[in-house]
């Protein structure tokens, strides 16, 4: 397989990643919080989108937009459950708490919803194309034949259509506007009139709407189980901060930057080193965090 | 000057604001801080692919992954008197079982614990070990090193069990030096490891504490039922092969213990790639490895791992022949991968013992778990700790060390369960336990030697389709190496 084969797994891994962490970054940027029950909103929706299919059943389609909502549903009620009534104390304990609600979330899940991986049953086709030329550098193919299936396809599709949707909602409407000004300085958006704890809910369901639909992607390609979004935190947290904490633009390429990373990091690292492509993927992250501390689109904290 | 958070500048802050936006940018520098500190932190918990945690099962555990202790949630209770006082007529004996019944390789749990409450069943029934009920304790490890740690030591200081039934390769082999100080007798139907290959046992001399190892394993070990599908693999032409396999101990003992059978009997392997469990996509791996040129390639990966690989496998439309290792012939393999997976194979150590017929009807009244590979092996394990018991005469840990061998070796009458070995020893004679997964006639090391059996996968799901006989296999196994 060629190069062009392994970007294609990494764009694909890097999908999954940017729909997670988009939503990580907008809860770090505007509730000022490192939200590490995050996982688990992933696993939350993985888990309706499974119920959705199966139990109901409705169609995959109809599943994915049932997650969505239910992530949104989910993610606003344990905000205002535990978030929202300690958001005045800062961020330590908005972290802790988080910690431990990862941690209670996880295991309720592993205690009501069983031990077994459910499994959400999906036909994959796949799409070859194999006209394309090897044009070689040395042993490395950078072109060559390739092939994709229905789930990258869709994850893949999803993930553009998270972008242009996220991207309009903050340069197009009253809500994103607000948002991206609580980002700036909240004091200031609630001088210029802004309902701050509303634009506050409002990022909590877009988190949880897009943590939904991680977590039903993931769980489509892989299973239903209380570690199906835990799993990915470090993934998730790492692109965020790679790509500058608190901006969703900065997450999408920090996402792909580790998922090309550990993509091709597998393909071309010696055969003894192949299970330490994610050391590659850290490896990278301090290297930028090194050379730039506020991330790849961060913006430079300082005083002058 | 403080920017946006989004690259789109928005409100921009007066001079008026600055001590609010030093506020901010501490606190974001905080916050920046803590996401690394807490990828620091959570990197010890999980395996950044994913975990299943992995995996456990890593030098550091193949574990659930998820960190979070959820360890010893007793689901038994506990013993009343126990065996403590080491008294002549307990009224209650207890034994340990450290359990999966969280994590990874949960699902291997229900046949274990249904055999062992079967065993009890019966033992208590013949009348229990010096006539007293003998009962377990079950305490999930998740299959973690840390709490195989924890619960090790609470049935044994905190519940007093004279032996302990249970414990993983992954549990082991971290802990060994610090199972070993317990000097408890430790009889466990779980590990296949090499590890224990020429750890544990007797030594050959019952009577002789001062070189015991005090672990024994009812399921026959990875050399030999890695070597027998080796073996098989031979015998049918594949003589190159690519191998695809978890970073966990458990799964790279399986594989060395294959690989140095197969290339020591002209086997090639092409490729071998590595990976970490819980992935979200194994194409890369795959992608790499089907690019050597061979017959069959070799999986050994937690089973939901697999199944996202081999489903990989079966959307990239590699081919070739998959061999799988044990833990992997479960129908929802089938399931999952789907007709592509149809001709798979797996060698698993066969249920070729003597009194498996019994076994499985005592079994099978206790209640509906599927039994796996290591379900006739616990049932075994019971039975000869039970039968120690009687024969000493006292529940103490060195008593029951010291009646391991004697009981479960060769020669005495022959006996395939619990009540009729009390039968026997009450009649003064000598007994040897013919089990249920194996003769299960202890060797120097502690360990099981038995066929074993080839699994294909078909739409019907695993069913056994060949066997390697154990004396076809023990040419590659030397002597006292096992």
């Amino acid at each position: 397989m060629g190069l062009l084969q392994e970007a294609i797994f990494g764009i694909v891994t890097g999908s999954y990643i940017a729909i997670a962490a988009i939503g990580f970054t907008l809860i770090y940027g505007i509730v000022n919080m490192i939200n590490f029950a995050y996982g688990e909103y992933l696993t939350l929706g993985a888990f309706v989108g499974f119920f959705a299919a199966s139990a109901i059943p409705v169609p995959l389609p109809v599943a994915i937009v049932v997650a969505m909502v239910g992530g949104g549903v989910i993610s606003i009620v344990l905000a205002r459950g535990f978030f929202t009534p300690i958001n005045h104390t800062g961020p330590v304990p908005l972290l802790l708490t988080s910690i431990g609600l990862g941690i209670a979330i996880r295991n309720a899940i592993r205690l009501f919803g069983g031990r077994s991986a459910r499994y959400i049953e999906t036909e994959t086709t796949t799409f070859r194309v194999d006209a394309v030329p090897d044009v070689s550098i040395g042993s490395v193919d950078l072109l060559g034949g390739f092939f994709v299936t229905s789930e990258h396809l869709i994850v893949f599709g999803s993930a553009v259509a998270v972008f242009l949707a996220i991207h309009a909602l903050l340069t197009r409407t009253d809500v994103g506007i607000a948002m991206r000004a609580m980002g700036d300085d909240e004091s200031l958006a609630r001088v210029r009139g802004i309902d701050t704890q509303l634009i506050r809910d409002s990022v909590w369901v877009l988190a949880g709407v897009l943590a939904g639909l991680a977590g039903v992607l993931m769980a489509i390609q892989t299973n239903v189980s209380s570690t199906t979004g835990f799993s990915h935190i470090l993934q998730i947290l790492s692109a965020a901060i790679l790509g500058g904490a608190g901006s969703p633009y900065g997450a999408i390429i920090g996402a792909y930057v580790i998922g090309l990373a550990l993509a091709i990091s597998t393909a071309f690292l010696p055969s003894s080193m192949t299970g330490l492509s994610s050391a590659v993927a850290f490896a990278i992250l301090i290297a930028v965090l090194l050379v730039k501390p506020s991330g790849i689109a961060g913006t430079e904290v300082r005083e002058a | 000057m403080v920017g946006s958070v989004f690259n789109i500048p928005c409100v921009r802050p007066s001079i008026g604001m600055s001590s609010d936006t030093n506020g901010l940018a501490n606190r974001r520098t905080f916050l920046t801080l803590a996401g690394s500190g807490g990828i620091v932190g959570l990197s010890g918990c999980v395996s950044f692919g994913g975990g299943e945690e992995s995996g456990g099962d890593d030098g550091s555990g193949d574990g659930s992954g998820d960190g979070s202790g959820n360890g010893s949630g007793g689901d038994d209770g506990s013993s009343d008197d126990g065996s403590e006082d080491g008294s002549d007529a307990p009224e209650t004996i207890s034994l340990g079982q450290p359990a999966s019944l969280s994590g990874q390789w949960d699902f291997l749990q229900p046949g274990v614990s249904q055999a062992t409450d079967a065993a009890v069943a019966h033992i208590n029934e013949a009348g229990g070990p010096l006539d007293a009920e003998l009962e377990v304790i079950r305490r999930d490890t998740a299959v973690d090193p840390q709490e195989a740690r924890t619960v090790t030591t609470q049935l044994i200081e905190n519940d007093g069990v004279p032996a302990i039934v249970g414990l993983f390769s992954s549990e082991i082999n971290p802990l060994w030096d610090f199972l070993q100080d317990f000097e408890v007798p430790m009889v466990t139907p779980w590990p296949g490891s090499t590890f224990l290959d020429t750890r544990g046992g007797d030594k050959g001399t019952p009577e002789d504490l001062s070189d015991d190892e005090w672990m024994w394993r009812t399921v026959v070990g990875d050399t030999v039922h890695t070597s027998g599908s080796a073996v098989y693999a031979l015998e049918n032409d594949l003589d190159r092969l690519g191998v695809l396999n978890g970073t966990t101990e458990g799964e790279r003992s399986y594989v060395e213990g294959f690989l140095s059978v197969y290339e020591d009997n002209g086997g090639t392997v092409a490729e071998r790639v590595e990976v970490e469990i819980g992935s979200s996509s194994y194409q890369s791996a795959l992608s790499r490895l089907f690019d050597a040129d061979f017959d069959a390639f070799l999986v050994s990966l937690p089973l939901e791992s697999a199944i996202t690989a081999l489903s990989d496998w079966s959307d990239a439309g590699y081919g070739r022949q998959p061999i799988l290792s044990d833990p992997l012939a479960q129908q929802d393999l089938v399931d999952q991968v789907g007709s592509d997976i149809h001709g798979a194979w797996a060698g698993s150590p066969g249920q070729s013992g003597p009194s498996y017929d019994t076994f499985e009807e005592i079994y099978s009244e206790e209640g509906d778990a599927e039994i796996n590979a290591w379900t006739p092996p616990a049932w075994d394990a019971m039975q000869v700790i039970a039968l120690a018991i009687e024969r000493a005469g006292e529940a103490t840990p060195e008593a029951i060390e010291r009646n391991l061998g004697p009981v479960s070796r060769e020669g005495g009458t022959e006996v395939s369960t619990f009540a009729e070995g009390k039968e026997a020893l009450a009649n003064g004679e000598e007994i040897s336990y013919q089990g249920a997964a194996t003769p299960t006639n202890f060797t120097q090391h502690g360990n099981v030697f038995g066929s074993v059996t080839i699994s294909t996968a078909s739409e019907n799901g695993f069913e056994a389709t060949s066997e390697v006989p154990a004396e076809d296999i023990r040419e590659y196994v030397a002597e006292g190496e096992y």
